[in-house]
């Protein structure tokens, strides 16, 4: 398969050459630094990293190649190298159906604070970018859309792994990974399927999917006397439900997850509450304030109950200024994670992000306890082309 | 984007709703005229110049892209694209104007590949940091204002009707606006609208009419002055098309992961 996904990844760069002929061609650069605070001995204390990003497009009548590359150089830790085509597709418009084949990136869900039901793409974990850090996922996927809803059917025959940290770098419980074991006897080359309907009613967002295939999420067993993690991709087996109301200034959110995960039952949800404040303090700010619990009792979550709260200041300013502060805690008042980000233009080709995260747990051996000394803070510059 | 049609659309089932019994209104009447003459223009596409100038004359541009699909039963929907400044390159806003009650509306973070649903009643909230706000670039519909003819005005030499539209929706950010409405054409040469403290807030002038298909007149340039801060936004356009051949499916959430 990986042969005939490059051999689409060249045609798309070729194709792509005459985009930027038409102008359909952008580059977006970000130089990131980072600082560890709290950083073990034996671990990097700082890290630097540049990622260039390219997205082209052409369109011959109703067909559409796209290609977004993303080529990210660290110099210090390797698990945040990489080169991938996250999305490298042709599309076509074939009767009343899309047809796309290829990388794509696709988002699936409705929560804030984590997207139990996104289960298209792997994540490029070792990015650290949250939702945006993903892999491209080597797919045939058709969509319909109706007058009552938007239709998809995703068959993904080829998994991706998800991406770990350096052990000396951060975050990583600063063990080495192993290689990966799967439930499904094919391994990596396991078929995978999944299917989603969306619709909106009024105030209300919906969406139900169906997941056939492998966990995006390994379970970590520490192995090899405590020196090594080994990733452990069970089969998965899921219905996904979707939902948000929108509406005055309230969103009320939900996401669950049921079914079958390593032959066992799944049940995982995140419901949540979104508030928002126009025109604070008689300016043009709006204060969003949000609530959101995760109930995860998947042996990948970092607790069965995390409740999160955050406040989000936009400051409707002609540079966007936003500022978001998240606290999670787990139920047990164990774990807790405080992170903070800002962003602002500087000018119309480039912005600053700034970041910060703090990890906290009384007990180390818990998911947040063994990233004790991931502590990070961050500095993004973005320029754009 | 759309104080464009502002005024200059709506579908043809809100006129004829609105045309049978209330017609005692002389405000109403003119308002309607305005969207009468308007009516038809099926969709269009337009670039757009965003100039932000703060009080000091410091300007910031953006540039965007516009598409509109005049809506029948239901109100207009449009399409906003943002092509600069790069930091919010590939986003997009995508509104569904209702008659009644809240607009439906939906953003596009191309990063995430996500589309998120939006509150939309931040009406009076700045669109893009910019001294429109969201409702100023709605699409306006009859029913959202109730109306009250004013007086006969001379408006840059131009015979005007002066009418004074009220929001019905207590989220606006405005008690009145008023609109100076050219005699002849029917179009709206400018606005004022007043905060709900009933001061003068801001000044939206339209230049450069230009007809299109015969029929339809937009504006190239829209200037609004915060008179309460001191600054200001200008809106230029350029390129507008009709009949681009858009459908209800271009206006679908699911489609805006396609914008390019």
């Amino acid at each position: 398969m990986n042969i005939i996904y490059w051999l689409l990844v060249s045609i798309c760069m070729m194709l792509s050459q005459s985009a930027v002929a038409d102008g359909n061609l952008n580059t977006k650069l970000i130089a990131d630094f980072r600082l560890y605070p709290n950083s073990n001995a034996g671990t990097i204390d700082s890290g630097q990293s540049l990622e260039l990003n390219i997205d082209a497009y052409k369109d011959f009548g109703a067909t559409r190649a796209v290609l977004e590359l993303v080529a990210r150089f660290d110099d210090q830790d390797s698990g945040r190298r990489i080169l991938d085509a996250r999305q490298a597709y042709i599309s076509s418009e074939i009767g009343a159906f899309e047809i796309y084949v290829g990388n794509r990136q696709e988002f699936w869900g409705k929560a804030e604070s984590k997207n139990i039901v996104d289960v298209v793409n792997q994540q490029d974990g070792a990015a650290d970018q949250g939702g945006a850090g993903k892999l491209g996922a080597p797919s045939l996927s058709v969509e319909r859309y109706t007058e009552y809803g938007d239709l998809q059917v995703w068959y993904m025959p080829e998994f991706r792994e998800l991406t770990f940290n350096d052990s000396n770098a951060h975050p990583s419980g600063q063990l080495l990974i192993k290689p990966a074991r799967y439930q499904r006897s094919e391994g990596s080359n396991a078929d995978d399927l999944a299917f989603r309907f969306s619709s909106v009613v009024d105030e209300w967002d919906l969406a139900g999917s169906l997941f056939y295939g492998t966990a995006r999420n390994p379970i970590l067993s520490v192995v090899d006397v405590g020196t090594a993690l080994e990733p452990y991709y069970p089969k998965q087996q899921s219905l996904g439900l979707e939902a948000q109301y929108t509406g005055d200034a309230t969103l009320l959110k939900w996401e669950s997850l049921h079914g079958q995960q390593d032959e066992k039952s799944l049940f995982a949800a995140v419901a949540g509450l979104e508030y928002t404040l126009y025109g604070l303090l008689d300016q043009v700010w709006d204060l969003g304030m949000l609530a959101e619990a995760q109930h995860d009792e998947r042996p990948q979550a970092a607790a069965k109950r995390i409740y999160v709260a955050g406040l989000r200041l936009t400051l409707n300013d002609s540079k966007d200024t936003s500022l978001l502060l998240l606290t999670s805690q787990d139920e047990d008042w164990d774990q807790s994670l405080i992170s903070f980000e800002a962003s602002r233009r500087i000018n119309s080709w480039s912005s600053i992000e700034l970041g910060a995260k703090f990890f906290d747990a009384q007990t180390p051996a818990s998911a947040f306890g063994a990233l004790d000394d991931d502590d990070t803070i961050s500095i993004k510059l973005n320029t754009f082309f | 984007m759309r104080i464009l049609f502002a005024m200059l659309s709506a579908g043809l089932a809100s006129f004829l709703m609105i045309s049978t019994p209330v017609l005692a209104n002389k405000g109403l009447e003119i308002a309607t005229e305005v969207i009468k003459r308007d009516q038809g223009w099926g969709d269009t596409s337009s670039k757009m110049t965003m100039i932000l100038k703060d009080k000091y004359g410091q300007s910031t541009q953006r540039s965007l892209r516009n598409k509109s699909l005049e809506g029948s039963t239901e109100g207009d929907k449009s399409l906003v694209i943002f092509d600069t400044p790069g930091d919010v390159r590939g986003t997009a806003f995508l509104s569904h104007t209702k008659k009644t009650g809240s607009d439906d509306q939906w953003l596009y973070l191309p990063a995430l590949k996500r589309v998120k649903r939006i509150a939309s009643s931040n009406k009076a909230g700045p669109f893009m940091g910019s001294e429109f706000s969201f409702e100023d670039i709605a699409s306006q519909e009859i029913e959202k204002y109730a109306y009250k003819y004013l007086s006969e005005e001379k408006y840059n030499g131009v015979d005007c009707f002066v009418v004074e539209y009220d929001p019905v929706d207590r989220k606006s950010g405005y008690s009145i606006q008023k609109t100076w409405i050219d005699q002849s054409k029917y179009i709206i040469l400018k606005t004022e609208y007043y905060d709900r403290k009933k001061s003068l807030l801001k000044t939206l002038t339209f230049d450069s009419y230009k007809k299109y298909e015969d029929k339809f007149w937009r504006a190239d340039t829209f200037r609004m002055i915060n008179h309460q801060t001191g600054k200001e936004t200008e809106l230029q356009y350029e390129n507008w098309v009709f009949g681009t051949g858009l459908s209800e499916k271009d206006f679908n959430k699911s489609m805006l992961k396609k914008i390019k």
